[in-house]
């Protein structure tokens, strides 16, 4: 009986011990959020003594959990990368019935960017300026290239490829296919935003109005393309901007500018001799999934179908900066999966 | 070092975690246990009518814990005060969540007032008008006549009809939730909201079993056994229900040949034979609806206390499995990498199990004072005054002309 008692105290402890906790953890955050939120809707307005202050003495954004990313890195302060989505032209902009869009030949511009995959070497140029112009923290990306291999290895006994479960034949393609966001006409993950945080530009950009983020999730689920992510310094929805702090002052995105072998191609579609219109206008185009409906403005020449709509399971990844650490894809590279076959993958160790 | 949705490390993650779990879960109860109540509100089955304002007290609690889970989710909480001054309804699914949310509250505050007005006037009264809380909850009313109580039992049923439709509603809206992204292959699928439902009304009336047993437990109260198997029969019902729908999700997402392409390969790379078989058929199928069917069948588990209580908790758990494997299993599919992603669920800190374990004694905090306020026990309800005078004029009656006699009450009423 008295066993049973205690057991009961016990219980009835940890039970309030795990709600205090909890509501004092949330009151914490909740009161540390409260002061950032204010702090940031100021920033949002212009420079202020007070939020100047405030971050003098406490340069912390809503990264308190991550202790080292906690320092003065240009996201804490009020001219920081927060305040960089900018609409200096006052470009009107919509949040729901993409179907406005449709009339495109009335507005100034319509940014679109043309990718020929013919030119594209996987240098990789494009992500390093990018995460160089947009201060994109490690391990996230706005654009990045995956080195993608089509194909299989196919069981022959004559074959090159020797290992302990037979002997294989490549017959397979590999090349290089840049990623960013595709600034749908029909975005899904704009539609989804609870807030109306995030929205379409009518020249065509998908951008995010970070001081409004409630850092949900749902765009970044509602995607089909995993362009966006959670930045981890900000903790709001990310993604590519085409630049649009370049774009506002009449220069390329930073990708299109470092690209080394004019793969990527960044115009105006609604200007019949801008370079983009004349490459759509020559060369057969295509999006990544187009079944999706999303309307993508990025397009893509000499997509291999395959990697266009099949997606996931249809090819390999390779090189490690372009895969996520947390996917079995990282285990292939990491040596716990032996070859792609026509039965699927072989599991074992290298 | 676990890092749970916090850190994202990779170019795809799982975005939503056990928090957002959790929430289906929480709001299925809600639905659930106010379905259970409605039994006697609405549908007038006398047998439940002791367990209807202990499901109101629970749902209600529940209901308050229930948004804890997805602000505990989001990255920045505090700005949902947005979604009141900017949400971006009709067209966001989340957006509705503020709305239904909380016209769900003031339904359920009703839903409180007139389920025991009656009851804390006569509190009130026998108390001689010394408590203050009964004072407060009768809101200046102090009608404790039978009639009174007739008009509270009608509006009740009007409040409560509405109130499923509204406890719906709040399910299946959250079910559209997944069910309207199509960029996941496993969540894009229209059985989504019926499919939570279902599992709502299950998880619900199991979670009302093992509440309302213990209840009588810790009361030292005998548990009404004819009740407690009703709950049963209504819980095998819906359990059988639940295998149809489940049975309907897999033919139209598993087989290759029904569906698309990219549902049927996620379907079995990870609910079938993946990381998620085991929760997908050991917990969701086996335990969920498997215990459940198989302790109906056998006589001995179905009419013993224990075996009930094997049963409700099975049923709990598989329907925290199904939640698991419609969130977390239509994540770990990838867009655009070549193999499925992988998730790790921290223990402590944001995110984690700590803060669902959390969660829930929020929601327990708030049921326990609800239950102090409200008096819902079946051996503390007052009758009318009239009732009492009818009960001792039959005593008189029946002491001074024997059993076979009709008399009149002062409220009109016939008794033989």
């Amino acid at each position: 009986m008295a066993r049973r008692h205690i057991l009961r105290q016990m219980a009835i402890a940890a039970i309030s011990f795990s709600a205090a906790e909890t509501l004092l953890q949330s009151a914490a955050r909740a009161k540390s959020l409260t002061v950032l939120a204010a702090a940031r809707r100021k920033q949002w307005t212009g420079e202020n003594a007070a939020v100047m202050q405030y971050y003098r003495t406490k340069p912390k954004w809503a990264s308190w959990t991550v202790p080292q990313l906690n320092v003065r890195d240009g996201w804490s302060e009020p001219s920081g990368w927060m305040s960089k989505i900018e609409n200096s032209r006052k470009v009107p902009y919509i949040h729901d019935n993409f179907n406005r869009l449709l009339p495109v030949t009335k507005l100034p511009h319509h940014w679109v960017m043309v990718i020929d995959l013919r030119r594209c070497i996987g240098c990789q140029a494009c992500v390093v300026s990018c995460k160089s112009e947009n201060n994109v923290p490690v391990g996230v990306y706005r654009t990045w290239v995956q080195v993608v291999e089509t194909g299989a290895m196919e069981p022959d006994a004559q074959g090159t490829v020797v290992t302990d479960r037979g002997t294989f034949t490549p017959n397979v393609k590999r090349f290089s296919l840049p990623r960013l966001c595709n600034h749908c006409d029909a975005p899904p993950c704009v539609e989804v935003c609870p807030v109306k945080a995030t929205f379409k530009r009518e020249d065509g950009l998908v951008l995010i109005d970070y001081p409004k983020c409630l850092g949900c999730g749902y765009c970044i689920n509602a995607c089909p393309y995993d362009a966006r992510f959670f930045n981890p310094i900000q903790q709001t929805a990310d993604k590519c901007t085409f630049c649009v702090q370049r774009l506002d002052r009449g220069l390329l995105p930073a990708c299109v500018t470092s690209c080394v072998g004019r793969a990527r191609i960044f115009g105006d579609l609604n200007d019949p001799n801008s370079e983009v219109s004349r490459l759509i206008a020559r060369y057969p185009t295509t999006h990544l999934k187009t079944t999706m409906g999303t309307k993508p403005q990025v397009f893509y020449i000499d997509l291999d179908g395959v990697v266009a709509e099949d997606g996931a399971d249809a090819f390999n990844t390779l090189y490690p900066y372009a895969v996520g650490t947390n996917t079995e894809e990282y285990d292939d590279l990491t040596g716990k999966v032996l070859l792609q076959t026509p039965m699927g993958k072989e599991r074992g160790t290298r | 070092m676990l890092h749970g949705s916090l850190i994202q490390s990779g170019l795809e993650n799982v975005y939503w975690g056990v928090m957002i779990v959790t929430y289906p879960y929480i709001s299925g109860l809600v639905a659930g246990s106010f379905v259970v109540s409605s039994l006697s509100h609405v549908f007038h089955q006398k047998l439940f009518d002791d367990l209807a304002p202990l499901a109101v007290l629970v749902s209600f609690a529940l209901l308050l814990a229930a948004p804890l889970t997805v602000l505990g989710d989001a990255r920045q909480p505090i700005n949902f005060w947005e979604l009141l001054t900017r949400g971006h309804w009709p067209y966001s699914p989340i957006a509705f969540f503020i709305l239904i949310w909380m016209a769900y509250i003031v339904l359920m505050l009703f839903e409180l007032y007139f389920a025991f007005r009656a009851q804390n006037v006569r509190h009130w009264v026998q108390s001689q008008g010394h408590s203050r809380l009964r004072r407060f909850l009768t809101l200046g009313s102090r009608d404790a006549s039978l009639a009174g109580e007739k008009r509270d039992k009608r509006i009740l049923m009007i409040l409560s009809a509405m109130g499923i439709l509204m406890a719906f509603l709040f399910h299946g809206y959250i079910g559209f939730i997944f069910g309207s992204t199509k960029a996941r292959p496993l969540w894009a699928t229209p059985l989504m909201p019926v499919l939570f439902i279902v599992s709502a009304m299950v998880s619900g009336i199991a979670l009302m079993w093992v509440v309302y047993v213990l209840v009588m437990r810790f009361s030292h109260r005998p548990v009404h056994r004819a009740l407690a198997d009703g709950l049963l029969r209504y819980l095998v019902l819906f359990v059988l229900l639940d295998l149809y729908m489940d049975a309907v999700d897999f033919l139209t997402s598993a087989i290759p040949a029904y569906t698309q392409g990219p549902t049927s390969q996620g379907f079995q790379r990870i609910l079938m034979t993946g990381p998620n078989s085991g929760i997908y058929f050991g917990l969701q199928l086996g335990v969920g609806l498997g215990v459940p069917l198989i302790g109906w069948i056998i006589p001995q588990i179905r009419r013993s206390l224990a075996g009930g209580a094997l049963m409700s908790l099975a049923v709990l758990i598989g329907v925290f499995a199904m939640r698991w494997d419609v969130v977390i299993a239509g994540q770990e599919q990838s867009k655009i990498s070549s193999n499925l992603v992988t998730v790790q669920i921290p223990w402590t800190g944001f995110d984690s199990v700590q803060t669902v374990i959390g969660v829930f004694a929020v929601a327990f905090v708030v049921f326990m004072v609800l239950a102090w306020a409200f008096p819902w026990q079946s051996w503390n309800q007052i009758p009318a005054m009239e009732h009492r005078e009818e009960r001792e004029g039959q005593i008189l009656s029946q002491s001074a002309q024997g059993t076979n006699s009709t008399i009149t009450t002062k409220g009109g009423h016939v008794l033989s």
